[in-house]
């Protein structure tokens, strides 16, 4: 925090030598933003706005993705059902065992563990997904395989589950946060009036906790639409619309690592992944303001209590 | 049920989610271990890919080398832009709002997923800028991957130095420029590096910024700028995908979690420092 009281207080004045550093310093922020400001215009350039934009977005969501044909398809349905499947596996998986995770270290693990765990879940968050991937195609991939006699084992199930490992971690820590900062506040009273830790819970630890626990879920979630190399050696990488759990599919990520280096750059095929990348990156832009936005309600609104 | 047998049943669920939470790295770490520690020597570090297919035999040495000079690179970059973006805005913005925008923005943007800022990458240092599918395109990108989470790291650890240090020295006559280098600097050195050691450690295992911007399935181990690279999680994907070798393919990934280890282990340790 800095107050304007500090430039105008005797001492706080800017020699020359400061002015240079600061002017040097904006340098280094503008531009570094700027960079990042010039990936979302660029994802619009490259994605063909203007003539026929509204056309192709329509297309990006509802149409066949058959390159080859003539004239060649170009529409991504399959892609994004495939990410709406897997992310919601993973969230389906993870959420839970996040939140069980959360409360343990807030509330009932002995110091010891809880030491443990803080390590092993970074551990968890820093493993490369190319790992995942590998050591999912290893694992789940060969024993689907045999268990449900498919003929390759590479399922959007499969990638979901290796998913939601991944996952973990992250709704783990933030539901963790929000589950420390109701407890602090409301554990003394509760417990004082002789109830057990179940129903002081559900009366009030989750309903304060809630913004929190929804910030978790879409961090969760933000992290799984993004995730691209685990899903990708995993989901089994066909543009055929998913039928089950059990099928193949191609999340959108995967779709554009494969795609992208075999476009002919400026061509339709091309404006049409970009156009998929923008959606995919404002999606998650969103999803992580709103976390930011939730987050900094749930510290204000308790610090103000 | 009555709420003591909800009680019992809420207790069984949190320390089963707990034993998870521990049991998921222990395994996953003891698998890659049992299973590439075998294959992992020193000729397997230093010795290039051999072998027919290509990969099967032989060493990682030019995808280690080229992980390593890409996020140095990217790293020579990344780190004054986030350290000097940091100082701006924790020393030199008068205005409260603009500080909590600012951050809001790179907060956001430091989780766009890497594979966005691979295609940014891709169309604008490879395509647009003709640099090529090379390391310097790639090096690029992992500045850009790096630079948000360097600029959120170092600016918390300058917010954690105390303001009446600041007010001290800035009252005994110092300029700005010698309380930042002098004091600011060296009390917030530990929280700093535990940061830049995070970001490297993130850069170096993701594959999805350098699949289409540096990376090739072999190079003849010339570190070059204007020529592309191998690096260990695109050479752990094709290893893989293409099916060449599993045995090798657990050799680069318990090479990828060691690496991570210790990058994890230096940030650690760097942040008990703090403590003390």
């Amino acid at each position: 925090m800095i107050s304007q009281k500090d430039h105008s207080s005797p001492h706080g004045g800017l020699s020359a030598r400061d002015r240079i550093v600061r002017s040097l310093c904006l340098l280094f922020l503008v531009s570094g933003v700027g960079i990042l400001a010039l990936t979302i215009v660029y994802l619009f350039i490259e994605s063909g706005f203007g003539e026929g934009f509204l056309h192709r977005i329509l297309d990006c969501f509802t149409g066949e993705w058959r390159p080859l044909a003539t004239p060649p398809k170009l529409g991504m349905a399959h892609a994004w059902v495939s990410t709406a499947m897997v992310t919601g596996i993973a969230l389906a998986i993870s959420f839970p065992i996040g939140i069980g995770i959360g409360l343990f270290t807030s509330e009932i693990a002995p110091l010891i563990i809880r030491r443990l765990l803080t390590p092993a879940l970074e551990l968890l968050a820093g493993i490369p997904a190319v790992v995942y991937g590998f050591f999912g195609a290893v694992t789940l991939v060969r024993w689907f395989e045999n268990a449900f006699q498919l003929s390759s084992g590479e399922t959007l199930l499969g990638a979901g589950i290796v998913l939601s490992v991944m996952m973990l971690p992250f709704i783990a820590s933030t539901s963790g946060e929000a589950f420390r900062a109701v407890f602090r506040e409301y554990r003394e009273s509760v417990l004082s009036l002789g109830v057990d830790q179940f129903t002081m819970l559900r009366r009030v630890i989750l309903v304060r906790a809630f913004p929190g626990l929804i910030a978790a879920a879409a961090l969760g979630l933000a992290r799984g639409l993004g995730e691209t190399l685990a899903v990708l050696m995993l989901s089994g990488n066909t543009t055929a619309f998913p039928e089950s759990v059990l099928s193949r599919g191609q999340p959108i990520t995967a779709l554009l690592a494969t795609e992208i280096g075999e476009t002919a750059v400026g061509s339709d095929k091309y404006h049409m992944l970009f156009t998929g990348a923008l959606f995919l990156m404002l999606l998650v832009l969103l999803l992580n303001l709103a976390i930011s936005v939730l987050k900094r309600k749930i510290y204000t609104g308790l610090y103000a209590n | 049920m009555t709420s003591r047998t909800w009680n019992v049943l809420y207790y069984i669920f949190v320390w089963l989610s707990g034993l998870i939470g521990i049991a998921l790295p222990v395994g996953i770490g003891l698998y890659l271990l049992l299973n590439g520690g075998k294959i992992l020597d020193i000729s397997f570090l230093l010795d290039r890919p051999r072998g027919s297919p290509l990969g099967s035999e032989g060493g990682i040495l030019p995808a280690i080398l080229g992980s390593f000079s890409l996020t140095a690179i990217g790293l020579a970059v990344a780190f004054p832009a986030g350290i000097g973006s940091a100082v701006y805005l924790s020393e030199f913005s008068s205005s409260t709002r603009l500080k909590s925008y600012a951050r809001l923005m790179i907060q956001s943007l430091a989780g766009v997923p890497s594979i966005i800022y691979g295609l940014f990458g891709y169309a604008f240092f490879v395509v647009m800028l003709r640099m090529g599918t090379s390391l310097i395109a790639g090096s690029l990108v992992m500045a850009i991957v790096m630079y948000p989470i360097i600029l959120i790291t170092s600016q918390e650890a300058f917010d954690a130095v105390s303001r009446e240090y600041r007010e001290a020295s800035l009252s005994l006559g110092i300029d700005h420029t010698e309380w930042i280098i002098r004091v600011l600097f060296v009390k917030s050195l530990a929280r700093i590096l535990s940061g830049v050691v995070l970001a490297v450690g993130h850069a170096m295992g993701s594959a999805a910024p350098v699949l289409f911007t540096a990376a090739v399935f072999y190079s003849a181990g010339g570190i070059r700028l204007s020529q592309p690279v191998m690096t260990l999680p695109t050479h752990l994907y094709f290893l893989v995908s293409e099916g060449v070798s599993f045995e090798n393919a657990f050799g680069t990934a318990l090479v990828l979690v060691i690496g991570l280890l210790v990058f994890n282990t230096t940030a650690m340790i760097l942040r008990k420092n703090i403590k003390e």
